[in-house]
C-alpha cells in the first residue's frame, strides 16, 4: 500500500504546475478571456512538454501514462483556471487510441500530440442530462452513419477541429463518432457559458465514414461510452481539485490579511472553522480522486470509485467555490479581482456531467442492488 | 516506488494468514455488535480473555518492537489485523488507552525500568490502563489542569479531580497529568506520571451515560502518594509526552475500527424493504462516499506515517471526518430505524444498536479534541492561518482566570 506519486509522476505535476504557473498568470487568462478564449500561447507550451500526448501511445509520439497522470496535469490546469481544452482533447483522443482504427488513430493522434489538432466533447445532451441516453440519433447509411440532433453546452466547439459525440441508434444502441468540426452539415452555435470559456452548441445532419466511427459498429458503443464518461468524470474532478485548491489559497490569503475589528478576519472563529471545512473537503476530492484514477489506470472495476469521487468533486466543490466566495466578502463581487473565476468553474464543473444528485441517485443502485 | 492503493502481494498473503487464524480463534461478527454497551463487566472479562490468545499467539503489539515484547512488524500490518478482527466478534475496546495512547507513549517517554516493568504486562492483557487528563476545568484546555503534585522525599503527594476516564472502573493504572509548577507558565509546569489504581485516597465513580452504561468515570484523587520514579518524562516538562498521547488518541479515533458499518446499514435499510426508496438509497450513497473516503484518507495516513515520524494536518482532517461520518450515518439510521428508533433495551430489537451509536456519538465528537478543536488546528497548519491570539500562554499559570 502507498498513496505516495511516483517519482516519475512527481516530476509530471511539477512540470505542469511549471507550466500552468509559468503562463496563465492572472493577466494573462483576463487578456485571454477579454479574446477570444483560447490560450493558444499555453497549449503550444504544453504540446513542446509532451503533455497532450500524456495518455497516448508511444507509437504516436505519446508519453503511454495514464489517468493518474492525467489528474495531476488538470489539477494544475484547475488552480490556474487556464483557458485551454485539456480536459475534452485528452479524453477524447484516449477513447480513439482505445477503441478507434488504427487509420483513425494515425490520422488524429499524432496532430493532437504536437497541439495542431483539438478534440471537443459532445457527451451532455438536452433535458435530463443522462450520459447514457444521448440526444443524437443515428442511423446506418451508405458507407457510414447518419447522425441527427443537437449537443448543448460542448466544451470549446468553436474552436476544436473534432467532436467527439456520442448517439443512439433506434434500438438502443450507442455509437461513438468523431466528427469534423468543419465539415458541411455540422453547425456550430458559440454560446455563453457561465465560467466564461469557449463553449458551443452544435447540431448535426451529417454523415459520419465508418473509419471515423469510434465505437459502435461492433455492438461494442455502451461499453465505449461508459469508458469515456467514466475518463471524462475522473478529468473533471481532477480540474475541480485544482480548482478547490486555488480557490482556498486565494481566501485564506484573503482572510489573514483583511484587517476588521483591528485584527485579521481569520482571528474570527466563525470565519475559521469555515475556511478549515474548505480544507477538509478539498482533501477528500482528492484522496477520492486519486483513488478512481488508480484503480482505472490498473485495470479495475472503478464504477462506484468514480462515483465517489464525482460525489465529492460536485457536492463538495460547489460548496467550497460557494464558501470562498462568500469570505471574501464584498471585495469578491468586483470582477477585476480573481477569486470569482474560481466560483464560476466550480459551478460549471459541478453542473457539466450532472450534479451530486445524480451521482449519488447512481451510487445509491449500485450499492444496494447487490 | 510506485503508488498502489491497496494491498501489496506480501500484505495481501498477510491478510490472508491474518484471516485464517482470525477464523480459527474467532467468531464472525455477529448482527448484534454493539451488545456489549449493556453488560460493560462481561465486555470487560471478554476483551482481557482476548487480548492473552493475541498474546499466546504472537498478536499483540503488532507494530511493537521485538525488545517490547511486540510482533516487530509495521504499522501498515497493524492496520490490516484491526481491519479484520473487526469482521470477528473478538472485544478489544478496554485496552484501547494501554496499547493505542499508553504504549507507544512509554516506548517515546518512559525509562528503561518504566518499559520493562509495563509495558509486557500492557500486551499481555494483565493490566488495564485508563488517562487521568481532562479535569472540570481543563477539557478543551487541557494544559489548564490543576490536580496538584506536591513533592515530598522520595514521592509526589496528588490532589485534585479528573473526568471523562474511560474505564477507569476497571484500570490497574492510570497516566497523569498534574501540576507541579503553579508559577510557571501553564505548558511550563505540568508533570506526567504513573499512577497506580489501587493506591490509597483514589475513589473512582462511574457516570451513567444516556446509553445507561457507564463507560466514562469521575476519578478523586486525595493525598496520593507517586513515587518518583513513576515520572514519565521530564519534571516539568509533561506537556511533550501528553502530546505524544494525544497524538496516538487522534490516530486510533481518526482511523478506529467501528463498532457498526455502512454495508450494516444497507442491510438493515433492506430488512426494512427500504433499499429501493431512491431518496433512502441516495442518503446510503452519501454515508458510502464518506466511508470510502476515511479509507483513502487512511490509507494517506499510514503511508505518511511510514515516511516521517509527525503527520501534517491529515490526522486532523481524519479525525473530524470520522466524527462528522458518525453522526451523520447514525441520523440516517434512525430515520430506517423508524418507530423502533424510540425504544430503548430489548424492546428497540435491530435499532438498538443503531441508536447505541447515535447515543454514543458524543465520545467521537469530543474525545481525542472536539470537532471545533479539530477545526482551528486545521486552519492554522493547513491553512497557514495565524494562531489564535492567545492571552494565557506566557503568563504563570497561577494567576490565570479559574473556571
Amino acid at each position: 500500500m502507498n498513496f505516495d506519486l511516483s517519482d516519475e509522476q512527481q516530476v509530471i505535476s511539477d512540470l505542469a504546475a511549471q507550466i500552468f504557473t509559468g503562463q496563465s498568470t492572472v493577466d494573462r487568462v483576463i487578456e485571454v478571456e477579454s479574446g477570444d478564449g483560447f490560450d493558444r500561447t499555453l497549449w503550444n507550451e504544453l504540446a513542446k512538454a509532451g503533455l497532450l500526448g500524456l495518455c497516448l501511445p508511444e507509437e504516436h509520439g505519446g508519453l503511454n501514462m495514464n489517468m493518474v497522470e492525467l489528474v495531476l496535469v488538470l489539477e494544475q490546469q484547475g488552480k490556474t483556471v487556464a483557458s485551454v481544452p485539456l480536459w475534452s482533447t485528452s479524453v477524447a483522443s484516449m477513447a480513439v487510441a482505445e477503441y478507434g482504427s488504427k487509420e483513425l488513430q494515425a490520422a488524429l493522434l499524432s496532430s493532437v500530440i504536437e497541439g495542431h489538432n483539438t478534440v471537443s466533447l459532445a457527451l451532455s445532451n438536452y433535458g435530463a442530462n443522462d450520459v447514457m441516453n444521448p440526444s443524437v440519433t443515428a442511423v446506418d447509411s451508405d458507407g457510414g452513419v447518419k447522425l441527427t440532433g443537437g449537443k448543448p453546452a460542448v466544451s470549446f466547439a468553436q474552436h476544436a477541429s473534432h467532436v467527439l459525440v456520442s448517439a443512439k441508434r433506434a434500438d438502443d444502441s450507442i455509437l461513438l463518432a468523431l466528427v469534423d468540426l468543419k465539415a458541411s452539415g455540422v453547425t456550430v452555435t458559440p454560446v455563453q457559458a457561465s465560467n466564461r470559456q469557449p463553449t458551443a452548441n452544435v447540431e448535426f445532419d451529417v454523415v459520419v465514414p465508418a473509419s471515423h466511427v469510434v465505437a459502435g459498429l461492433n455492438g461494442n458503443g455502451r461499453e465505449a461510452l461508459r469508458w469515456v464518461h467514466e475518463h471524462a468524470l475522473v478529468g473533471l474532478c481532477a480540474l475541480q481539485l485544482g480548482i478547490a485548491q486555488g480557490a482556498i489559497t486565494i481566501m485564506s490569503d484573503h482572510v489573514k490579511t483583511r484587517t476588521q475589528f483591528n485584527k485579521p478576519l481569520s482571528a474570527q472563529q466563525a470565519v475559521a472553522v469555515r475556511a478549515a471545512d474548505q480544507f477538509v473537503t478539498t482533501e477528500a476530492i482528492r484522496v477520492t480522486t486519486l483513488n478512481a484514477a488508480w484503480r482505472m489506470s490498473e485495470g479495475f472495476d472503478a464504477r462506484q470509485d468514480v462515483l465517489v469521487a464525482m460525489y465529492w468533486a460536485t457536492e463538495g466543490g460547489h460548496s467550497i467555490v460557494i464558501a470562498c466566495q462568500h469570505l471574501h466578502g464584498g471585495i469578491g463581487a468586483d470582477i477585476s479581482y480573481p477569486v470569482h473565476r474560481y466560483f464560476l468553474w466550480g459551478i460549471q464543473i459541478s453542473t457539466e456531467l450532472g450534479g451530486a444528485s445524480q451521482h449519488l441517485s447512481r451510487l445509491g443502485k449500485l450499492i444496494a442492488s447487490k | 516506488m510506485s503508488m498502489h492503493i491497496g494491498d501489496s502481494p506480501e500484505e495481501a498473503a498477510f491478510r490472508e494468514e491474518v484471516r485464517a487464524w482470525l477464523s480459527q480463534h474467532a467468531a464472525p461478527r455477529s448482527d448484534d455488535g454493539g451488545s456489549w454497551h449493556d453488560d460493560l463487566d462481561a465486555h470487560s472479562v471478554a476483551c482481557k480473555k482476548w487480548q492473552r490468545v493475541l498474546f499466546d499467539n504472537g498478536w499483540a503489539g503488532i507494530s511493537w518492537p521485538k525488545h517490547f515484547g511486540g510482533r516487530g512488524g509495521s504499522h501498515l500490518q497493524e492496520s490490516i489485523f484491526n481491519e479484520e478482527q473487526a469482521k470477528f466478534d473478538a472485544h478489544t475496546g478496554l485496552f484501547a488507552v494501554s496499547l493505542g495512547m499508553v504504549g507507544p507513549t512509554l516506548m517515546a517517554h518512559g525509562t528503561p525500568e518504566q518499559q520493562s516493568e509495563f509495558l509486557p504486562k500492557m500486551l499481555s492483557g494483565v493490566h488495564v490502563w485508563c488517562q487521568l487528563f481532562s479535569e472540570p476545568n481543563a477539557g478543551s484546555d487541557l494544559a489548564n489542569v490543576a490536580t496538584r503534585a506536591i513533592e515530598d522525599g522520595d514521592d509526589f503527594i496528588v490532589n485534585g479531580q479528573k473526568v471523562w476516564t474511560s474505564m477507569g472502573q476497571y484500570a490497574d493504572f492510570g497516566i497523569l497529568l498534574t501540576r507541579t509548577e503553579p508559577d510557571s507558565p501553564k505548558h511550563k509546569g505540568i508533570t506526567y506520571f504513573i499512577v497506580d489504581m489501587k493506591s490509597p485516597g483514589i475513589e473512582v465513580r462511574p457516570l451513567v451515560q444516556m446509553t445507561g452504561v457507564a463507560h466514562f468515570n469521575e476519578v478523586f484523587l486525595t493525598d496520593v502518594r507517586i513515587p518518583k520514579a513513576n515520572i514519565v518524562g521530564d519534571l516539568h516538562g509533561g506537556w511533550a509526552v501528553a502530546n505524544t498521547t494525544l497524538t496516538s488518541e487522534r490516530g486510533f479515533i481518526g482511523g478506529g475500527s467501528s463498532s457498526w458499518s455502512v454495508d450494516e446499514l444497507i442491510d438493515f435499510a433492506r430488512e426494512r424493504g427500504l433499499d429501493k426508496d431512491p431518496v433512502v438509497r441516495g442518503k446510503l450513497a452519501e454515508c458510502y462516499a464518506r466511508a470510502q473516503t476515511l479509507t483513502y484518507l487512511g490509507y494517506r495516513l499510514r503511508t505518511t506515517a511510514s515516511r516521517r515520524t509527525m503527520p501534517g494536518p491529515e490526522m486532523f482532517v481524519m479525525k473530524l471526518a470520522y466524527a462528522r461520518h458518525w453522526s451523520r450515518t447514525m441520523d440516517i439510521a434512525m430515520e430506517i430505524a423508524g418507530a423502533e428508533g424510540m425504544l430503548s433495551g430489548d424492546a428497540a430489537g435491530d435499532a438498538l444498536h443503531w441508536q447505541h451509536n447515535l447515543l454514543g456519538q458524543f465520545a467521537i465528537r469530543l474525545g481525542g479534541g472536539t470537532n471545533e478543536v479539530q477545526q482551528n488546528i486545521i486552519g492554522e497548519r493547513g491553512l497557514g492561518l495565524p494562531r489564535e491570539p492567545s492571552v494565557d500562554r506566557d503568563q504563570p499559570w497561577r494567576l490565570l482566570a479559574k473556571g
